[in-house]
């Protein structure tokens, strides 16, 4: 398994697309999405939870070369607050309910498409950041603040 | 830490400091495909790279098991 690619990046987007999930990158991997620029390992998914995107989600995950077990594929639909996948081409992390963000819907709401990419507005990457308030989020978000003034008053 | 938090929180100051936004403009004048191979990095890290499925019932429980299980130097204790 090697670094998360941006064509591995467009397979998620169209397979997704393909089979209707409904998400958003969320996390480092959003924020340089929307030009943030740092390093991280995972591609974060915020993926909205509900039976229909469940199956969509367990379905599109092995068109990307995701090996899943029957068991991991019903773990996956029944929405788990947060799943770790590292049984594919990259690592990638799906995350259905973030700290600080209420709802997925309000998060969709405020969402940035960056070339057809959907993204969590910034305020909300931070918000989830800010709330989970591990160590090495405490570290990166005085820079994440400075890139959210900076993203926005270019827009 | 701290003084560097302090010393860089722009909901503090409000300014940027000079040396982000160098990076931030540089960044902005990349195209996203030369941002990812920057960006995405691989590295084997300890315990939390060494299972191929991990499912946890909530972000609590997940928080907790990074806790219990992770070197600190990993990052992901809550403060």
């Amino acid at each position: 398994m090697g670094a998360f690619e941006y064509h591995q990046a467009e397979e998620i987007r169209d397979a997704f697309s393909r089979h209707g999930v409904r998400y958003l990158f969320i996390g480092k991997s959003g924020a340089i999405l929307l030009g943030f620029p740092d390093t991280t390992q995972d591609a974060d998914l915020f993926v909205e939870r509900s039976p229909k995107n469940g199956e969509a989600l367990a379905a599109a995950l092995p068109e990307l070369g995701f090996d899943l077990t029957a068991q991991q594929a019903q773990e996956i639909r029944s929405g788990k607050d947060f799943v770790q996948l590292k049984n594919g081409p990259f690592d990638l992390d799906l995350v259905f309910a973030p700290d600080g963000i209420e709802t997925f819907t309000e998060a969709w709401n405020r969402r940035v498409e960056v070339e057809g990419f959907p993204v969590c507005h910034p305020d909300d990457i931070i918000a989830s950041k800010e709330a989970t308030n591990r160590q090495k989020d405490r570290e990166s978000l005085p820079r994440l603040r400075s890139f959210r003034d900076y993203w926005k008053a270019r827009r | 830490m701290a003084i560097q938090e302090t010393r860089h929180d722009t909901r503090r100051s409000g300014a940027i400091p000079p040396e982000w936004l160098e990076e931030f403009e540089a960044a902005a004048r990349r195209s996203l495909k030369t941002r990812f191979r920057y960006a995405f990095i691989k590295t084997h890290r300890p315990v939390l790279d060494d299972a191929p499925f991990r499912a946890f019932d909530s972000m609590e429980a997940y928080r907790r098991w990074c806790e219990e299980n992770l070197p600190d130097w990993l990052g992901y204790g809550r403060v």
